[in-house]
């Protein structure tokens, strides 16, 4: 009686924890595929939810690879006054050079800058008749930053500067560019936030029905002594396995939308002169949308659980 | 093997049980009587700390249950065998995997089970019912899986509740039969009924329930 009761006692803790977990992520995977139509539906709700701030985010990280490249036209034209000499120029063109906040300085003379106009305007006749050259002498200034605020200290500090008389920087359109930016950046988190909780939402709508049609499981087994821990692993399968199906379905959703907005991007990338194209999903975004997909899903098995779980009371 | 010390329970328009004193002892086999909504039901539940005593203290197997954290609550209801009136089968379940939960529960492994389900069925003379689902069995048969369930884990107490309240003479025989053999091996047995005809054919120890109050077999004074 002793021995026979001894050969059975419940195995180790860590090979039967195992062994449970492999058997519910099993039958939590049949059970997925009992009511299939109903599931498929919810995995594409979920998918849908997650490829939509998905696929913006995406987009939106790549053009901001693209923005980065039509800032270098953030070029600070400063004029110098028509008294200034040729040698003048120079040397402050090379003083600015060595300044921490200009990447790059190029002087253009009076005289060049005369010989460019009538080429680019073609009023090469008109322009040598004058008797005195009325172009000022030019140094073209790169800045270290993009941020408008630096640009915009740099070019009070280059006003000050004697011989120079005026400076141009396309400053309003530089801000727009910037806002922008962190406007589609704000949009996209205040999106992603919304939608994330869409997904918990809607999964979480889920185990609460399963805790409903296995209420009278749920009674039985709180009854034979069925701790918190294996109530509760079931429904964590179901999300988990969830997460991964609507991860994938997400992933390719992204895919087939980011597969069609590159051809029209490439050509409005064309359009401002920069070889720029969309790329589609790489490994390591296919592997972040699957986990997050499983995380949210989890949470949301979990928070179900512990509220409703509460409610079935033998 | 349970002691109630002073224990009261009351709902909000109506008391259970009132001042209870009773010490049901290691190995003994007790019947509880009343009619029916007299409590008999109430006792249990306080018994599997399926509800908390309004007042005093409910000991089972030396441990305070008020005591008990989630956890050791799961513990305590699996040295607990419990079978009911209406046997509380799964019905998407086969008969197995019914008799398997308690054990599924507690971690064995399914050779283990097996053994052990088998063993109970044995016991309770279904053996050939494994693979079939409670729907298409019998009542009588029903109630037996039902106490073979409760028997799976060997538990040091069975608590039933009505346990032959649907079936005719002959089956409610065949039933206490049965928690008869449990207790000569050692269980601790504790009978809901009102079967009075029945337990009095039977002669174990009487605890009566009426309006909240005990009386009869291990009673205190109160």
């Amino acid at each position: 009686m002793t021995t026979q009761a001894q050969r059975s006692r419940p195995e180790q803790l860590g090979k039967r924890l195992l062994r449970e977990h492999g058997e519910v992520a099993i039958s939590s995977w049949l059970r997925l595929w009992r009511q299939p139509l109903t599931n498929l539906l919810t995995w594409l709700t979920l998918a849908i939810a997650l490829a939509l701030p998905g696929t913006l985010i995406i987009m939106l990280s790549q053009a901001q690879g693209l923005a980065n490249q039509l800032h270098t036209s953030n070029q600070i034209s400063v004029f110098l006054s028509l008294q200034a000499s040729t040698a003048e120029g120079q040397a402050l063109s090379q003083q600015w050079q060595v300044h921490g906040d200009i990447h790059k300085t190029t002087f253009i003379a009076a005289n060049d800058a005369l010989q460019q106009f009538s080429q680019a305007s073609g009023l090469g006749d008109v322009l040598t008749s004058l008797t005195d050259n009325p172009l000022p002498a030019t140094i073209l200034l790169e800045p270290v930053s993009d941020d408008p605020e630096h640009i915009q200290q740099l070019v009070q500090q280059l006003r000050q500067a004697e011989l120079v008389d005026q400076v141009l920087v396309d400053q309003l359109w530089l801000q727009r560019m910037h806002t922008l930016v962190n406007t589609s950046q704000m949009a996209i988190l205040i999106l992603s936030l919304m939608l994330a909780l869409g997904v918990l939402l809607v999964m979480g709508n889920t185990i609460r029905l399963q805790l409903e049609n296995r209420r009278a499981e749920i009674l039985v087994i709180k009854l034979v002594g069925g701790t918190d821990a294996y109530l509760r692993r079931p429904f964590l399968y179901t999300a988990i396995w969830s997460g991964l199906l609507a991860g994938l379905m997400a992933c390719s959703i992204m895919a087939a939308a980011l597969a069609a907005l590159a051809p029209p991007l490439g050509q409005l990338a064309a359009s401002f002169s920069s070889d720029w194209q969309l790329s589609n999903l790489g490994v390591s975004e296919v592997l972040l949308t699957i986990l997050g997909s499983c995380l949210l899903s989890c949470a949301a098995s979990l928070l179900t659980v512990q509220r409703q779980m509460a409610n079935i009371e033998p | 093997m349970i002691q109630f010390q002073q224990v009261s329970k009351r709902y909000r328009d109506k008391t259970a049980l009132d001042n209870a004193n009773f010490h049901l002892p290691r190995g003994a086999m007790a019947f509880l009587t009343g009619h029916s909504g007299a409590g008999k039901s109430t006792l249990l539940k306080l018994i599997m700390h399926m509800e908390q005593p309004t007042n005093g203290k409910v000991i089972v197997d030396q441990q305070d249950l008020s005591q008990l954290n989630r956890h050791q609550i799961a513990m305590h209801r699996r040295k607990i065998g419990l079978v009911f009136q209406n046997h509380q089968l799964l019905e998407d379940y086969t008969v197995y995997d019914n008799i398997a939960l308690p054990l599924k529960v507690s971690g064995y492994n399914n050779r283990d089970a097996g053994r052990r389900v088998r063993a109970a069925l044995d016991k309770v003379g279904l053996l050939d019912k494994e693979r079939q689902f409670p729907e298409v069995l019998s009542t009588g048969e029903q109630q037996r899986i039902g106490i073979a369930r409760a028997i799976v884990n060997k538990p040091r107490l069975i608590l039933a509740d009505e346990p032959t309240g649907n079936l005719d003479p002959k089956l409610s025989a065949e039933i206490m039969q049965l928690f008869e053999q449990f207790n000569q091996v050692g269980v601790s047995v504790l009978i809901a009924s009102h079967d009075l005809a029945l337990i009095e054919h039977m002669g174990h120890a009487k605890i009566q329930l009426n309006r909240g109050r005990l009386s009869g077999a291990f009673v205190g004074p109160n």
